[in-house]
């Protein structure tokens, strides 16, 4: 018997041991492995592809495609492939369902499974049909485009986004290796250029012809004119390019206008057959690409439906026009608000990237380590821009008395760069936190314990700054930089244990650990930065200006006032659940684990260890055991009542708020609630009852509201 | 071949099944399966069961005409026992460790 298409220096001799080796394994128990102990395990073992799985076995009868998947010539010889005189719903059909496949891949699959299981795109120079040719054409440019938005921001993780090519050149010309032409290149402007010419003639036809078919050329031309005008602004938002002259604002807009007519035409274009992977009947090869593929990857992706993509191009666009509004951001707080806001509406990852790069591009978080040695290089702008986006920020924020450039001193030019490397040594951290909060939600809670500890170096570096500032000047110290600082360490801290919650980490019987330091100490703090920060940025500088200072007074109160009172809401609700889960314990209603298999110690040290920086200290176990002690003792009525108290607190604090956002909104239906509930229980409702109260996080992502069974 | 099936009371082939199995360890094996398609790899593991798994392991199929394609290299593969149509051990080579031990 003679070996199969084996490689000509390997011979094998084959012996069968069919029988022999099925009677053997019958000595084996049940669930034994045979293995060579010390090289392989159970952990290689699950390792394994497991062969004849349908979702793991590329090489599966049912996953190899039948029958074979022609390429682009291949079709056209037998006819399958249209290149010229295509219908209006044919070219509908092969837009739609590409822009089906884009959106597939902006989900994170890969490409050569999604957009370029378009066999039109693999020789777009050779189709007839000159609008199927531009827009196959701007389909390539604008995957370009995307790849380049997303590659650049670096907030993406491989569950967000795919950007290998699996060798197809990406930009106008698929062509690579031998087949390249050069002569093939298309030119941005020539794409555009391109487009326009068949908006216009598609404009054309379909005043030309009447009702019934007019429809489906006025849905051809709103697509390509939606293509266009989406790669130009995309175009724009990557490259940055502002002598184009374009409006980015206006292109967006007009995306959003057309996106409607698309929609409606949607039903003209051919729609994909039933129980058929290929996203349009004619086009579409799904296992085209399969050969380029690992052997382990995923064999099927699932494209998404045509109704479901133009819903979330609609939605992208509207995305990329609510981040332009970051272009107006020059308050880095305001910009760090408005990011944090971002990415809390969970934002795909395109539109994430687009606001990343509309803020700073290239991100200072990437250059910081380069430009540090290289101060002088012509790529340090951004740095530098950066730079003086901080000073603002320090400046609005505390207003530390620098000493005018106008003394001129040997003194003042020194305390100047003093200041200057502070805030050039802050550039990375801070850049750092601008694209964390880019990246997804579940990624983010781990980039905040690792910035942490580059957040809190900083400190000990802004209380010398204070000081030279400070004896510059002659005064005492003013702890400004360090109160800056300090400000964002605190909102890192809270928000790494807030997204604990958001993310269902924690178990119940942890929560009320989590609260209490929420509760006793970070939101604490941080209402006194914010009052410490106000008083600092209201001190008059110079005391001749006591007078004006009083009035600034008033004016420069503003700012912090709306975030101190949300602080002084959160620290209420997290007292409010603190006490009532307490209260919980005391009477049975929350179930403990038993210590010896899960210790309270262990986890609450392993909860808070990334807080384990020198400033703020860290509250330890022993400390939060000492100082929780007393209400072991407690009268649960008498927590419920505290509890809910601070649940009406929260409540009077956010009714007085004139403008209330959805955020606002949320959180006084969860105190509202809560109160009740408390009141209730306070009152004796269920007493006995030892059933397990219900955490509902469905009103607001971090707060929730407390069912009693 | 002769080796492999000698008759010896029931105590001790208990023992023996096993410890020929654990000869066959870390050799090219050449499974057969039910679609067709043969796989070629490192006999690394197996249980009760006939699930084995194999190392190394290159994929060698035919098209629909029955011509042979290229194989595919799959790596590290476990094969089902219900899925084993025939088993066959490559008796050239002696045993090659799949790993290096330590």
């Amino acid at each position: 018997m003679d070996s199969l298409g084996t490689s000509p220096e390997v011979t094998y001799n084959w012996v069968d041991i069919t029988t022999d080796f099925f009677s053997h394994i019958q000595d084996l128990q049940l669930g034994e492995l045979l293995h060579d102990g010390h090289l392989f395990g159970l952990f290689e073992a699950m390792s394994a592809i497991e062969m004849m799985d349908p979702k793991m076995d590329a090489g599966m009868l049912c996953n190899r495609g039948n029958p074979k998947p022609l390429n682009f010539q291949q079709a056209l010889a037998c006819g399958k492939l249209k290149v010229d005189d295509l219908e209006p719903g044919e070219i509908i059909g092969v837009i739609d369902a590409t822009m089906a496949c884009i959106v597939s891949w902006l989900e994170g699959h890969s490409l050569a499974q999604t957009v370029l299981t378009n066999i039109y795109l693999h020789q777009p120079h050779l189709i007839g049909n000159k609008t199927l040719k531009a827009y196959c054409i701007a389909v390539y440019k604008l995957l370009d485009c995307i790849r380049d938005c997303i590659n650049k921001a670096q907030v993406f993780e491989e569950e967000d986004f795919l950007p290998m090519c699996y060798g197809y050149r990406l930009g106008s010309n698929p062509q690579s290796g031998s087949n390249y032409d050069a002569s093939l290149e298309v030119t941005e402007q020539k794409c555009i250029a391109m487009l326009k010419e068949q908006e216009e003639d598609l404009n054309k036809k379909a005043k030309s012809i009447d009702d019934e078919a007019n429809n489906a050329w006025a849905g051809v031309a709103a697509r390509i004119r939606f293509t266009r005008m989406f790669y130009q602004a995309l175009f724009l938002i990557t490259k940055r390019d502002s002598q184009s002259g374009v409006d980015c604002v206006a292109l967006l807009n007009g995306c959003s206008e057309t996106m409607k007519v698309i929609i409606k035409t949607a039903e003209k274009g051919t729609q994909p057959e039933e129980n058929s992977d290929a996203p349009n009947p004619m086009g579409f090869e799904p296992m085209i690409n399969q050969r380029l593929l690992p052997p382990t990857f995923p064999r099927y992706t699932k494209i998404k439906p045509r109704s479901e993509a133009l819903l979330y191009f609609d939605e992208l666009v509207t995305r990329l026009r609510l981040a332009w509004k970051i272009t107006s951001c020059t308050n880095f707080h305001v910009a760090l608000d408005f990011f944090m806001e971002f990415s809390r509406q969970r934002a795909c990852i395109l539109s994430r990237s687009a606001l990343q790069l509309l803020y700073l591009s290239p991100s200072p978080a990437s250059m910081a380590s380069q430009t540090v040695h290289s101060s002088t290089s012509v790529q340090a702008r951004p740095h530098h821009l950066f730079i003086e986006i901080l000073r603002e920020s320090v400046k609005s924020f505390v207003n530390p008395a620098m000493p005018t450039a106008k003394s001129g001193s040997v003194g003042s030019i020194q305390v100047r760069e003093y200041v200057d490397n502070f805030l050039a040594r802050c550039v990375r951290p801070f850049a750092v936190l601008l694209q964390v909060c880019g990246h997804n939600r579940a990624r983010q809670r781990d980039k905040l314990g690792l910035l942490l500890d580059e957040l809190a170096a900083l400190q000990e570096e802004a209380n010398n700054v204070d000081e030279v500032v400070s004896s510059a000047n002659g005064t005492a110290t003013r702890a400004c930089f360090n109160t800056w600082i300090l400000y964002h360490v605190l909102r890192v801290m809270i928000a790494y244990l807030l997204s604990g919650l958001e993310l269902e980490l924690y178990s119940v019987h942890e929560y009320h650990y989590i609260f209490w330091y929420l509760y006793e100490f970070l939101y604490g703090w941080l209402v006194s930065a914010l009052a410490r920060a106000e008083a600092l940025s209201a001190e008059p500088t110079r005391k001749t200006e006591k007078r004006g200072g009083a009035r600034k007074l008033k004016k420069r109160a503003r700012p912090n006032m709306r975030e101190s009172l949300i602080c002084q809401v959160m620290q209420n609700m997290c007292g409010g659940y603190y006490k009532a889960l307490v209260a919980f314990k005391l009477q049975g209603k929350i179930r403990q684990p038993m210590s010896q298999f899960d210790n309270e110690a262990v986890r609450y040290k392993h909860r808070f260890a990334p807080l384990a920086v020198i400033s703020p200290p860290q509250v330890h176990y022993h400390e939060f055991c000492e100082m929780t002690q007393p209400l072991q003792y407690e009268n649960p009525v008498l927590l419920y009542v505290a509890g809910y108290k601070h649940f009406q607190q929260a409540r009077n604090l956010l009714e007085t708020i004139t403008t209330p956002d959805q955020e606002v909104q949320d959180l006084l239906k969860v105190a509202k609630t809560n109160f009740i509930v408390l009141k209730l229980l306070a009152d004796g409702h269920k007493k006995d009852s030892t059933l397990p109260p219900d955490f509902d996080f469905s009103a607001h992502r971090h707060f929730p509201i407390i069912k009693i069974a | 071949m002769k080796s492999l099936d000698e008759p010896e009371d029931k105590v001790t082939e208990e023992l023996d099944g096993k410890a020929k199995l654990r000869k066959w360890l870390n050799m090219n094996f050449r499974i057969e399966m039910t679609d067709g398609r043969i796989l070629i790899g490192v006999f690394l593991c197996t249980d009760r069961d006939a699930n084995i798994i194999l190392g190394a392991c290159s994929e060698y199929s035919k098209n629909s005409d029955g011509e042979p394609e290229e194989p595919r290299v799959l790596g590290l593969v476990m094969v089902p026992g219900r899925h084993i149509v025939s088993i066959q051990i490559d008796d050239t080579a002696p045993p090659q460790k799949y790993y290096y031990e330590d």
